[in-house]
C-alpha cells in the first residue's frame, strides 16, 4: 500500500462516512420511487377510461352469425358485455372460455349477457371459431368497421360493459375474465341500488 | 418443433446462467482458480441457448409456424421477408429474446477478451454479475415473457403481421438492434464497476477496461437513438423526429449518464479524482436502462412504443430494485475508502470544466427523468392524471444545452490544473471570431430569433474549437492526429454540434401548411412549389396504398400515401420526403380525394437542415470509432505525459492512451 492510500483512509475517516450516509439517503429515496412505480396501474387501464364512459352506448345493430337481426338496444334491462373479437386474435381465443363461463353463470338469472362484435374478420371464420370453442351469444358482423370506430376500438379484444339503461360503465383493453366481469356487474348493481 | 427447440434454448441459457453463477460464486469464495476457470465456460452454454432460441424463433417466423402464439400474433403470410425477420423484435417477448442474444454476445466477447485473466477475482466477479443479468432475462423468457408459447386447439392459418408501423420502413431492421447493442452493452461496465467495488480494487485496471466498453455501448446507443429519430421522421408523418415520448426518454436518460461518465473518467485517469462519482455513473447508467425497460415495457406509461399490457412489469421492477439496492449498498460500503487525495485547483481548468460538464449532464438527466415519471409521481401523490409534454422539456433543457455547447467550446482548449487568461484568449480567439462572423452573416441574410442564433454562435464556437484541436493534432502527428480518444472525441463534438444546429434551425425556421389541391394545381411554401398530379392505388401483398403524385419544384415526383393494412382498422399515413442539404420538403397525404379525380389535401412541411441531423449522427459514429481505435501503446513505465506538449498545445492532442495509475485504497 502506498502513502497515497494511507492518506485516503485518513481522509475517509475524518469525513465520517459521507458516502455511506449519501448512499443510505439515496437508497431511501429510490425505495420510495420503486414503491410508487410498483403501485401504479397500467396505462392501458387508464386509457380504458374512454370518452364513452358514463354516456349512452353508440347504436349497435347488425346481422348475427345465424342471420337474425341483433341490436344492443333490444338487450335493454340486462348488463351487456360488448366484446370486440376476431378469430385470428390469440388473446380472444384465450378469453373465450371466460366469456362462456360468464354467460353460463348469468343464464338462469338472465341479468347479463355477451354481445360479440367481429373486428377485422369474416363471418365464416368467426362461425368456425365458435363451432370449435363453443359459446352461443349473438355476434354482430361489422364489415366496414363502423361499430369499432364508434366505440373507439383499437384492436381486439376490447370489451365494454353496458348497464341495463344502455350506459357504458367500463371499458377494458385486452383479455377479460369471468370473475372480473362479475365484480364489475356487482359494483354496478350496488351503485345503481 | 420450433417451440420445443426454442424452449430448450431458453432453458439451456437459464441453466448456464444459474450453474455459472453458482460455480463462480463457489470459486470466488474458496479462491479456487479451477472453479473460476470452469465457471466462465458456462458463457458458451448461455450463448448456445440464446442462439438456439433465436434460430428457433426466426425459423418459426419464416416458416409461418402459427402454432406459436408469438408468430400467430406478429407474423403473416403476406408480410415481406424483411419484416418477417424483424418480426422477432416487433413485440415484447421477441424483444426480450433480442436482448438475451445481444447480452450473450457481449458476454462471449468479454469472456474471450479476459480469457488470460479468468482466475482474477475481479474478472470472476464481473463475469458473475453478467451471468446474473443474463439469468434474469432468460428467466423472463422462461416465465412471463415466453416467446415460445404454443396455441392450444386449432392453429390459425394466418396472422395479422407486425404492427403496421413496424412494417413500413427498412430502418426497423436497424434501429432496435442498434439501440439494444447500446442498452445491453452497459451491462459490461456495470459488471466491472460492481466487481471493482466488491473486490475493493478500485484504483487500477477496471477503469481502462470499462472505458472502451462504455465507449462502444455509447456509440451504438447514439446511433440507435438517431436511427429512431430518423425512423420517426420517415414513418410517422408528423414531420418531427423527437417528441420527448417516454420511450425516447428511456433511451436518452442512460445516454446522458454514459456521456457524463465518458468525460469524467478522464479526470480520474489524470488526477485520480471523482472515483465514487464515476462508479456511480456506471451503476446509474445500467440501472437506468433497466428502469427505461420497465417504464416502456410494463405499460405504466403510455407511449407510441409501449407494447400492450404485459405481465413482466413486476419482474422488471423487482430486478430494478435489486440492481439499485446492490449499487447503493456497494457505494455505501466502499465509498468512503474511495476518497481522492487531490482536489480541483482552479475552476478554470480542464478538470473544472469536466466537473461542470458532469453537473450539467446530471441536471439534464434529472430533468428528463423527472418529466418522464412525473405523471406517475403526481398520480401517486394527489391522484391527478396529467401528462408532461414538449414545452416542459424544451424549456427546461434549452438552458442546459446552451451551457453544454459553451463548455464544449471552451473545455477542449483548457489545460489541466489551471489556465491563464492569456492562454484562453489565444486559443479561443479564432473559434469565437468565426462564430461571430457566422452569426453576422445569418442576420444579414435575414435570420432572426435569439435562441437559434445563440445556438448557431455556440455551435460554430464549439465546432471551431474542435477543428482547432484536430488541426493542431493532425499537423503534429499526421493521420494519427485523428485517432485516439481525444481526437475522436473532437470529431464526436463536431457531430453533436451539427445535430444541435440542425435541431435549433428545424425548430425555429420550419414552415407547415396544408393545401387543398385539384389535380394539376400548385402551391408555394418557403420557396418551394408543390404540384399535385393525382392519385393511384397500389396493391402489395401486405398492404394497399393510395398514393398521391406530387411534383416538387418542377422536378422529381414524390408519393405521399395512405396505406391500409389488412388487420388494422386505421389507415397509416406514409410521408414522402425530398431531402436536401439546405432543407427538406416533407409531404403527407392529409386527406385523399373523396372521388376519383377530386381534390386532395396535401400537407407540406419545409424544415431547414434536417439532413444534418443524420449526417451529425454519422459523424458521431465515425468519431466514436476513431476514439476507440487503439492509440500508440505506451509501456507502463513510459512517462504518462509530456509536460512541454501539454503546456504549448493543450492536453487534448497529447493525451496518453494509458491512464495515470492511481493506487487504490
Amino acid at each position: 500500500m502506498s502513502n497515497v492510500s494511507d492518506v485516503d483512509v485518513a481522509v475517509g475517516r475524518s469525513k465520517r462516512h459521507t458516502a455511506r450516509w449519501a448512499a443510505i439517503s439515496l437508497g431511501v429515496v429510490l425505495l420510495l420511487f420503486v414503491a410508487v412505480l410498483a403501485t401504479r396501474k397500467s396505462a392501458a387501464d387508464k386509457q380504458a377510461e374512454s370518452p364513452l364512459l358514463g354516456k349512452q352506448a353508440p347504436t349497435l345493430s347488425g346481422t348475427s352469425l345465424d342471420g337474425s337481426q341483433v341490436s344492443l338496444a333490444s338487450m335493454h334491462g340486462k348488463w351487456v358485455v360488448v366484446n370486440f373479437m376476431a378469430s385470428w386474435c390469440v388473446p380472444c381465443r384465450d378469453e373465450h372460455p371466460e366469456l362462456i363461463k360468464f354467460t353460463q353463470r348469468h343464464q338462469a338469472a338472465g341479468d347479463a349477457a355477451v354481445l360479440g362484435v367481429i373486428f377485422d374478420d369474416t363471418a365464416p371464420n368467426v362461425r368456425h371459431f365458435f363451432s370449435e370453442l363453443g359459446g352461443s351469444w349473438p355476434v354482430v358482423d361489422d364489415p366496414n368497421g363502423q361499430t369499432a370506430l364508434d366505440f373507439g376500438v383499437r384492436g381486439p379484444p376490447e370489451s365494454f360493459l353496458v348497464d341495463p339503461n344502455g350506459f357504458v360503465i367500463w371499458k377494458g383493453i385486452g383479455q377479460v375474465n369471468a370473475d372480473g366481469l362479475d365484480k364489475l356487474v356487482a359494483q354496478g348493481k350496488a351503485r345503481g341500488a | 418443433m420450433g417451440a420445443t427447440l426454442g424452449t430448450a434454448g431458453v432453458w439451456l441459457g437459464l441453466f448456464g446462467a444459474v450453474v455459472g453463477v453458482a460455480t463462480l460464486a463457489l470459486g470466488l469464495r474458496r479462491r479456487d482458480p479451477r472453479l473460476l476457470e470452469a465457471g466462465r465456460k458456462y458463457t458458451w452454454v448461455i450463448l448456445g441457448g440464446a442462439v438456439l432460441a433465436v434460430v428457433a424463433m426466426e425459423t418459426a417466423l419464416l416458416s409461418h409456424d402459427f402454432s406459436l402464439k408469438y408468430v400467430a400474433e406478429n407474423g403473416s403470410r403476406q408480410t415481406p421477408l424483411l419484416f418477417t425477420i424483424t418480426g422477432m423484435w416487433s413485440a415484447l417477448e421477441g424483444s426480450i429474446l433480442l436482448w438475451a442474444i445481444i447480452l450473450a454476445g457481449y458476454l462471449a466477447v468479454m469472456v474471450h477478451h479476459f480469457r488470460k485473466r479468468a482466475t482474477d477475482p475481479l474478472v470472476g466477479w464481473a463475469t458473475l454479475t453478467v451471468f446474473v443479468v443474463a439469468g434474469f432475462f432468460f428467466a423472463l423468457m422462461a416465465g412471463p415473457a415466453n416467446p415460445f408459447r404454443v396455441i392450444h386447439g386449432t392453429v390459425p392459418t394466418n396472422g395479422p403481421g407486425p404492427n403496421p408501423l413496424l412494417q413500413n420502413h427498412p430502418l426497423v431492421a436497424f434501429h432496435p438492434p442498434m439501440l439494444y447493442l447500446g442498452f445491453v452493452g452497459f451491462t459490461i461496465p456495470f459488471a466491472f464497476a460492481v466487481a471493482a467495488l466488491v473486490t475493493g480494487r478500485l484504483g487500477e485496471g477496471w477503469l481502462v477496461e470499462t472505458r472502451r466498453w462504455t465507449l462502444f455501448a455509447w456509440g451504438f446507443l447514439t446511433i440507435g437513438i438517431i436511427l429512431g429519430a430518423w425512423w420517426s421522421y420517415e414513418v410517422l408523418g408528423w414531420g418531427g423526429y423527437w417528441a420527448w415520448d417516454p420511450v425516447e426518454n428511456a433511451s436518452f436518460i442512460p445516454w446522458l449518464t454514459a456521456t457524463a461518465y465518458l468525460h469524467s473518467v478522464m479526470v480520474q485517469e489524470r488526477r485520480g479524482m471523482l472515483r465514487i462519482w464515476n462508479l456511480s455513473l456506471l451503476l446509474a447508467t445500467f440501472s437506468l436502462t433497466i428502469l427505461g425497460t420497465f417504464l416502456t415495457r410494463s405499460g405504466v406509461l403510455e407511449s407510441v412504443h409501449s407494447f400492450t399490457e404485459s405481465p413482466i412489469g413486476p419482474w422488471i421492477l423487482t430486478f430494478f430494485g435489486l440492481v439499485v439496492f446492490t449499487a447503493v449498498a456497494l457505494i455505501g460500503w466502499r465509498g468512503d475508502r474511495l476518497r481522492s487525495p487531490g482536489s480541483i485547483d482552479s475552476p478554470v481548468s480542464r478538470e473544472g470544466a469536466f466537473l461542470a460538464n458532469n453537473l450539467l449532464f446530471a441536471a439534464f438527466c434529472f430533468v428528463v427523468l423527472l418529466g418522464t415519471v412525473f405523471p406517475l409521481l403526481a398520480e401517486a401523490i394527489n391522484g391527478d392524471q396529467l401528462s408532461v409534454g414538449g414545452p416542459y422539456f424544451d424549456r427546461m433543457t434549452t438552458p442546459i444545452v446552451i451551457a453544454l455547447l459553451f463548455l464544449m467550446a471552451v473545455a477542449p482548449v483548457l489545460p489541466w490544473r489551471k489556465a491563464s487568461e492569456e492562454v484562453l484568449r489565444k486559443r479561443l480567439f479564432w473559434p469565437a471570431a468565426t462564430a461571430t462572423l457566422v452569426v453576422v452573416l445569418c442576420v444579414a441574410t435575414g435570420l432572426r430569433g435569439l435562441a437559434p442564433l445563440a445556438a448557431f454562435w455556440l455551435g460554430t464556437f464549439a465546432a471551431g474549437s474542435a477543428v482547432r484541436q484536430l488541426a493542431l493534432s493532425a499537423r503534429r502527428q499526421g493521420w494519427r492526429g485523428l485517432v485516439g480518444r481525444a481526437n475522436g472525441g473532437m470529431i464526436v463534438h463536431i457531430g453533436v454540434v451539427l445535430i444541435a444546429v440542425a435541431f435549433a434551425a428545424s425548430h425555429a425556421y420550419g414552415h407547415q401548411r396544408e393545401f387543398r389541391l385539384s389535380p394539376g394545381q400548385s402551391a408555394h411554401l418557403s420557396g418551394h412549389t408543390v404540384t399535385y398530379l393525382g392519385t393511384s392505388t397500389v396493391k402489395a401483398s401486405n398492404k394497399t396504398s393510395l398514393r398521391a403524385q406530387v411534383r416538387v419544384d418542377g422536378g422529381k415526383i414524390y408519393a405521399p400515401a395512405v396505406q391500409q393494412f389488412p388487420f388494422a382498422t386505421q389507415a397509416i399515413g406514409s410521408p414522402s420526403v425530398k431531402s436536401g442539404l439546405a432543407n427538406d420538403v416533407y409531404l403527407t397525404l392529409a386527406a385523399p380525394p373523396d372521388h376519383p379525380g377530386g381534390s386532395a389535401v396535401i400537407g407540406v412541411i419545409v424544415q431547414p437542415l434536417i439532413v444534418w441531423l443524420w449526417i451529425g449522427g454519422a459523424v458521431i459514429a465515425i468519431g466514436t470509432a476513431l476514439a476507440a481505435w487503439p492509440g500508440r501503446r505506451r509501456r507502463p513505465t513510459a512517462p504518462v505525459s509530456a509536460p512541454i506538449e501539454v503546456e504549448t498545445t493543450g492536453a487534448a492532442g497529447t493525451q496518453p492512451p494509458e491512464p495515470v495509475v492511481v493506487p487504490g485504497a
